[in-house]
């Protein structure tokens, strides 16, 4: 029943803030949704870690949710809150028109993006997934530039195409569940029988989901949107895609993996850590010459959804824990690191990174809201993103798959320096263009939310909760073996 | 008994006689001059696939097949062209021949080139569900017909050939499915109209706003955002 | 055996005698649907006797391939029409000769000589005729060969008459995806190989646009004469061949009796009418394309040949 209220509460507002006069209210009442979203997450998270099946149910077979869910769950609901935060002082800031506009896509766009993980039905979740792109593609394009209609258009074009081949997966998926008679075709059922189904199908239908759900993700080839679309959108809705669109789509591919992988001939996880470690690869090399800051933190999307996928394609519970660590600690930094860029934005009025210097001097908080946001995601010590990292490496140490490991450290290592290189002089360089910036310019709701923002991406790195540790070993385990 | 049969099997090849206008329908999406045309050309692709739905449900009767029918017909056959007359009625209507990557002929062999291959490719699956009837013909068609919306996009530089192909290949997912998943919960079929209808909606809205940005639609010509292209 | 023969003559006699009427049927009705007179339906044989009967003129320039060709080019169509199944659904004394392969060799060897003609004649306008006729040519041939291909996949032969049954038995043969797909393609080959619009304008007058009436531009007289006929009676013999042997097999004479054999003959006709006035409607419906977008007409009717022959593999 929470489940129920809790998706409800995005379209009431959506359909609220559709009748409201002024921006403002739409805004306000998108920030009260958003706290009240996270609370009752916060509520079905704790119940499922403590209850003895780890599972909530609200309608058996079609709406249910657990721990792999809850992960997703509760990062889409973070992120929401502090996107609904930032936009409050974001389009004060802007004046731009259709501000009502903007406030029914983004709860239409969050509400796409709680369904992901509660719908259980495979063929539902595909229409959840492009939902996701539909409702944010105008949203990508609000600033009605040339240059966001471009990638908008892109988004549209490359991951429709790409839900396209997915469809033709899913409904494979379901024609080999039909022949062996699958009581539900729920995630469940399907893993329940997949052990049965033809191995030959499986693979077709995981290999199409892959590479179709993978345009979505952002893996080469077929990433040339996301940095783009990363980039153009509003900064709330920048967070947004970047931290948890991308990571709830991955979440498609998690649930499939433990499905596929009963039939050992398919080779599904050597699939996914090559697109992995391309993606990584690829991302690595495109950072080192990136000119626009917030295409920096977007290529950085694509590196760290591949280093997810190796993480998975390693296997085993020590990589798929540390997955799991990563796709919280990406979430959560990486949606800090689009405010900090989103504040110089505002600021500087100019994406080019070589026409920003000297942050620290002029502009104290955005500049160390940048600093630590790019040590952050880059993988410094002592932050979340390190510690997951190297427990990946760790584990794939461990496993003995050599070749794959030291090429990941050898991606990251390259991520690291471009990131580090760009963001420091950024922060610290000398600032012999005068581009004055003006002081106190950035509105206070997205210094409260930088403020805000920042503390998970602290705190995640020096200790994590228990609570949340046994969510992600419970998230982990749901992935199989 | 016996005209019974004869039934089915003509049923059988009206269904397969849809697959092969199916993929004709779309080599015309790849291969046509004019916007309307191109559009034309989606339009019976539609018909077929709703023939096809129509055929495979009338006998066993399926009310999940005779609703996929309707919705396609409604979706696309009705909806989608009124739409794109209401947003795009210049772009629609234009005359002008629209420009593409790849020259006609040698598109026509590539599209060849796809649909045998789409039949390679699927043969494995056939042979691995062991199916006979409708599935044989539909999913190398389906897939067939998904290769071809992807070269579409890739192919054309204009807005709406663009959404064309994006739904030319959904339309080939659907082609397979009307065989492969014909019990899809009836649910699962509305949220996927519904998907539809909000997909036509946005890139029709969003193929105005470069059409008034931009000052043109061939959206081939959009290329700012590159990593050399800037300063 | 003698009934064979003499039927076998007898269907040479039909195509020889009623290829000129369809003709002036076809284009009697297309004056009429474009709101104008026309001539009478029975112009092209008072035509041919008016040539018949005119001194004929060669050029000095010319070889005897120039000489030979209007005896090929009218022997031709006579030849294949021993072949196929004009009146009836059984083959007849000479339809041992060759199959549907070799009939569709002979007519193109009219065509071979008649574009060599036209290029011996040295006359500007030939050979121009003479190397577009080609072009359509080229691009027509493999259309040809994979008709012929699927059709001997489908049923197994390229005998015309064992070709012909396959389709009808049973009936739901014929909503095969193959054969509808194939008569389409079909056609489209019958427009281009005998000039037809959008390929060709036949009743342009302006040399530089033909491409299939230039080429007997220099004969006058007997020579011209033979030219004509033996064209009609091709595109008599592609008709027949459409009609009988891919879409409606039925009308024809099955038992060896003359009574079964004349009553198909007016059912033949009607059939023929029926398609001339399928012709009439999409030559008044289209236009004719500019030379080099022809490659594209050729190229989708090869698209749709091979998506016949593919889907024919589906259902195998």
């Amino acid at each position: 029943m929470i489940l129920l209220v809790l998706i409800t509460i995005p379209l009431a507002v959506a359909v609220l803030s559709s009748f409201s006069r002024q921006g403002r209210f739409g805004g306000t009442i998108t920030f009260t949704g958003a706290v009240v979203v996270l609370g009752l997450t916060a509520r079905t998270t704790l119940e499922i870690v403590f209850s003895r099946q780890h599972l909530l149910v609200a309608i058996p077979h079609w709406i249910t949710l657990d721990a792999l869910g809850a992960v997703i769950l509760l990062l889409v609901a973070v992120v929401n809150l502090t996107a609904a935060l930032f936009s409050l002082g974001y389009m004060d800031f802007k004046k731009t028109g259709g501000v009502r506009r903007y406030y029914v896509n983004f709860n239409l766009f969050v509400f796409s993006m709680l369904i992901v993980p509660l719908i259980q039905e495979p063929s539902l979740v595909w229409v959840a997934v492009e939902l996701t792109t539909l409702f944010s593609v105008l949203l990508v394009g609000f600033e009605n530039t040339h240059e966001a209609l471009e990638a908008a258009w892109k988004y549209v074009v490359l991951t429709i195409m790409g839900a396209a081949i997915a469809l033709l997966g899913f409904l494979v998926l379901y024609w080999a569940a039909k022949q062996v008679a699958a009581p539900y075709h729920t995630w469940q059922g399907l893993l329940a029988v997949a052990p049965k189904m033809s191995p030959v199908l499986l693979k077709a239908s995981f290999v199409l989901i892959l590479v179709g759900l993978g345009a979505k993700i952002g893996l080469v080839p077929l990433h040339t949107w996301l940095p783009d679309a990363h980039s153009q959108a509003p900064t709330p809705v920048c967070a947004l895609l970047s931290g948890v669109e991308t990571t709830a789509v991955l979440y498609v591919i998690l649930r499939l993996l433990p499905i596929v992988s009963a039939a050992t001939a398919i080779h599904a996880k050597t699939w996914i850590l090559i697109f992995g470690l391309v993606s990584v690869g690829t991302a690595a090399f495109l950072l080192l010459g990136v000119r626009d800051y917030k295409r920096l933190f977007a290529f950085s999307t694509v590196e760290h959804m591949g280093i997810i996928l190796v993480a998975v394609g390693l296997g085993g519970a020590a990589a798929h824990a540390a997955a799991m660590l990563q796709i919280v600690g990406h979430a959560v930094t990486k949606s800090f690191c689009f405010y900090a860029a989103g504040g110089v934005l505002l600021g500087m009025k100019t994406r080019d990174i070589a026409s920003v210097r000297g942050l620290i001097r002029r502009a104290p908080l955005t500049g160390a809201a940048l600093l630590l946001g790019g040590l952050a995601i880059a993988g410094a010590p002592p932050f979340a993103l390190f510690l997951s990292e190297f427990s990946i490496l760790k584990a794939g140490l461990n496993q003995g798959e050599y070749l794959a490991t030291w090429l990941l450290v050898f991606f990251i290592a390259i991520a690291f320096f471009a990131i580090i290189n760009h963001v420091s002089r950024m922060v610290f360089g000398p600032d012999e263009n005068s581009n004055p910036m003006r002081p106190g310019s950035l509105p206070v709701s997205c210094r409260i939310t930088l403020i805000i923002a920042a503390i998970p991406v602290i705190v995640l790195g020096l200790f994590i909760p228990g609570t949340l540790q046994k969510l992600i070993e419970l998230a982990a385990a749901a992935m199989g073996g | 008994m016996q005209g019974f049969q004869d039934m089915a099997t003509i049923m059988g090849n009206l269904n397969a006689l849809a697959g092969g206008l199916f993929i004709i329908a779309a080599v015309g999406i790849v291969a046509t001059r004019q916007v309307g045309a191109c559009l034309k050309f989606f339009i019976f692709q539609s018909i077929f696939l709703a023939a096809s739905a129509f055929l495979l449900g009338a006998r066993p009767f399926s009310t999940h097949l005779m609703a996929v029918g309707v919705i396609n017909l409604v979706t696309k056959v009705m909806f989608l062209p009124w739409l794109l007359r209401h947003l795009l009625k210049e772009e629609v209507y234009a005359r002008r021949e629209i420009t593409q990557v790849v020259s006609i002929p040698t598109s026509l062999i590539i599209a060849l080139g796809l649909t045998i291959g789409a039949y390679f490719f699927s043969l494995p699956w056939l042979k691995a569900a062991a199916v006979t009837g409708a599935p044989r013909i539909n999913v190398p068609v389906g897939l067939a017909g998904l290769l071809l919306g992807a070269y579409t996009l890739t192919n054309r530089r204009e807005a709406v050939p663009q959404l064309l192909g994006l739904l030319a290949m959904e339309n080939g997912a659907f082609f397979a499915g009307v065989a492969i998943a014909p019990d899809l919960p009836l649910i699962a079929e509305l949220a996927l109209a519904f998907d539809l209808l909000i997909l036509i909606f946005v890139v029709g809205v969003l193929t105005r706003a470069v059409h008034e940005r931009v000052g043109t639609t061939a959206v081939g010509a959009l290329a700012k955002l590159r990593e050399e292209g800037h300063k | 055996m003698s009934k064979r023969i003499l039927f076998n003559v007898l269907q040479v006699l039909v195509v020889m005698g009623f290829s000129p009427l369809a003709m002036g049927v076809l284009n009697r009705f297309k004056e009429i649907v474009q709101s104008k007179q026309g001539p009478s339906i029975f112009q092209p044989y008072r035509d041919l006797w008016k040539l018949f009967s005119k001194d004929e003129v060669v050029p000095e320039e010319s070889s005897w391939i120039f000489r030979v060709t209007p005896y090929i080019v009218f022997v031709a169509p006579i030849f294949v029409t021993l072949l196929i199944p004009v009146l009836t659904d059984y083959p007849l004394f000479w339809a041992f000769m060759a199959d549907m392969v070799g009939a569709g060799f002979v007519l193109a060897l009219g065509g071979f000589f008649a574009a060599l003609a036209a290029v011996d004649t040295a006359n500007p306008y030939g050979p121009m005729g003479a190397s577009r006729t080609r072009m359509v040519g080229f691009l027509a041939e493999p259309i040809f060969l994979i008709v012929f291909f699927t059709v001997s996949f489908v049923a197994d032969s390229t005998i015309p008459f064992i070709v012909q049954q396959k389709w009808v038995t049973p009936i739901s043969n014929f909503f095969e995806p193959s054969h509808i797909l194939l008569l389409i393609a079909f056609v489209m080959l019958i427009l281009a190989e005998k000039g037809r619009i959008p390929v060709d304008n036949p009743s342009g007058h302006f040399e530089l646009a033909m491409i299939e009436e230039s080429k007997d531009l220099e004969y006058s007289g007997k020579g011209a004469a033979l030219m004509k006929w033996g064209g009609w009676m091709k595109f008599f013999v592609l008709m027949i061949v459409f009609l009988n042997v891919l879409l409606t097999p039925w009308g024809l004479a099955s038992t060896l009796s003359w009574e079964a054999v004349l009553l198909a003959i007016p059912l033949v006709l009607i059939k023929i009418l029926l398609f001339i006035v399928f012709l009439v409607f999409i030559e008044s419906s289209l236009a004719k394309l500019r030379l080099f977008r022809i490659s594209e007409f050729m190229s989708a009717a090869f698209v749709i040949a091979v998506i016949a022959m593919l889907t024919s593999a589906f259902t195998q």
